[in-house]
């Protein structure tokens, strides 16, 4: 007995070191286990908790690469959508049908804007896409929220896009609840606002209406958001109203944008011209 | 072990295991190198701790880095086997260098002894989380490059933090 008890006293440390392998292994193998769901793993509260807190400060350097995939991610909803839309456009006749190639005739990048100006009369962007990824002057340009510009001049890796925010840029714009088309134009003054002219005062205009790329319009895809009604008034000697709109797009903090290529565009514009010589 | 070490040794368990559960376990270079530096608690304990207190706190430590990374009892076994073995090796050179009492870090021992005490251990320390881990024997030159990478990165960063501790 004293033997017994004189080993265990001169082994201690060995016998606790066997306990505590055999203890390690046994909740190895028990964890290994499917069926032994245990307290002690990631699920518990306390651990997820502690984690989703490690995870949070992680994912804070991740949120450039984070933000770029979503970027991607809204240029191939976009594309779908305007081919679902194009296959059936909200308000065509039911015995219009598009044929496969017009419906598909839009196709979206993704580039990031490098640098971006809001504060002069004549406002470009540049973004980091070139002709080496297929942009080219005369493409329009969007972001997630809506309208943005149309590329200017391209070189290989970059592309210079003139804003929505410049004095010589129209688009052509629709009204959604009371359908009237006029254009879009910036006055020059503050980038969350555009004017909306050549809209008839004869028609009824509510305010807080969305404002929406029209589909006489070859640069953009129809419906593309461009702001909301602000205000409206009505110059007594005119017949049109002066309607101010809230930009759709954020342009001061503009990151990311969805170039739109329109592969009819020559195919249109073509025609186009070949009247316009002819006259 | 006095109270100024005890706390010494308080403070090194917090320090590195928070380091481990919410840095180190996101950091895998190419795959291969972990980094499980809370071995270092057990590594750099004062010499005179109890052998007792070494395999408790050395279990203790692996069962809470577990928990975190979902792998129930295999860091304690690797970080018990440390514990265990961590006596001989500092007796060993105790012996070689003719000194009864020895205080472990890179000022006191010299680089290259600590070296000589580290790599082993943290050597022993990977070799048995990965081969643990593995279930198929096909596996075995993967896991031991990754156990070569994994001693490597672990001994940097316990290096890097030992030049920056007071001790």
């Amino acid at each position: 007995m004293l033997q017994l008890v004189d080993f265990v006293v001169r082994n201690r440390f060995f016998l606790v070191f066997v306990l505590l392998e055999i203890l390690s292994m046994w909740l190895v193998v028990r964890s290994n286990n499917y069926w032994g769901a245990t307290y002690f793993n990631t699920a518990n509260y306390y651990v997820a908790k502690a984690l989703t807190i490690s995870n949070d400060a992680r994912e804070y350097t991740r949120l450039g690469d984070i933000n770029s995939n979503l970027a991607h991610e809204n240029a191939q909803l976009r594309a779908m959508l305007t081919d679902l839309q194009q296959q059936s456009p909200p308000n065509a006749p039911a015995g219009y049908l598009p044929d496969s190639g017009f419906a598909e005739r839009f196709t979206y990048s993704v580039a990031k804007v490098v640098d971006n100006e809001t504060h002069y009369q004549n406002n470009f962007i540049t973004i980091d896409k070139g002709t080496k990824d297929g942009i080219a002057p005369g493409m329009g340009v969007i972001s997630a929220t809506g309208v943005v510009g149309k590329v200017r001049v391209c070189s290989e890796n970059y592309s210079i896009v003139t804003s929505i925010l410049h004095s010589q840029f129209m688009v052509s714009t629709k009204l959604l609840r009371s359908n009237e088309i006029g254009y879009a134009k910036w006055p020059g003054k503050n980038p969350n606002e555009i004017d909306l002219v050549d809209v008839s005062k004869y028609t009824k205009i509510i305010k807080g209406d969305s404002a929406v790329t029209s589909d006489q319009n070859a640069v953009f895809p129809p419906g593309i958001m461009v702001g909301r009604v602000k205000s409206l008034e009505v110059n007594q000697n005119q017949t049109f109203y002066n309607i101010v709109l809230d930009l759709a797009t954020d342009f001061p903090n503009l990151s990311y944008v969805y170039v739109v290529k329109n592969n009819q565009l020559e195919e249109q514009q073509g025609l186009r011209n070949s009247i316009e010589q002819a006259k | 072990m006095n109270l100024r070490q005890t706390i010494q040794a308080i403070q090194l368990v917090v320090i590195y295991l928070v380091l481990q559960i919410f840095f180190m376990r996101n950091l895998v270079l190419f795959n291969y190198a972990f980094s499980f530096i809370y071995i270092g608690i057990i590594l750099l304990l004062p010499v005179e701790t109890d052998r007792l207190y070494v395999l408790l706190i050395g279990f203790l430590v692996g069962i809470t880095v577990d928990i975190f990374s979902n792998t129930l009892g295999m860091h304690a076994a690797a970080t018990v086997l440390v514990a265990y073995i961590r006596p001989f090796l500092l007796h060993y050179q105790m012996e070689a260098k003719g000194v009864d009492r020895l205080e472990i870090g890179i000022r006191a021992q010299g680089f290259m002894s600590f070296l000589a005490y580290l790599f082993p251990l943290i050597l022993i320390h990977s070799s048995v989380l990965f081969l643990l881990e593995m279930n198929n024997i096909n596996m075995i030159l993967y896991s031991l490059m990754r156990i070569g990478a994994t001693s490597l990165l672990t001994i940097v960063f316990i290096l890097i933090l030992e030049l920056f501790s007071k001790r």
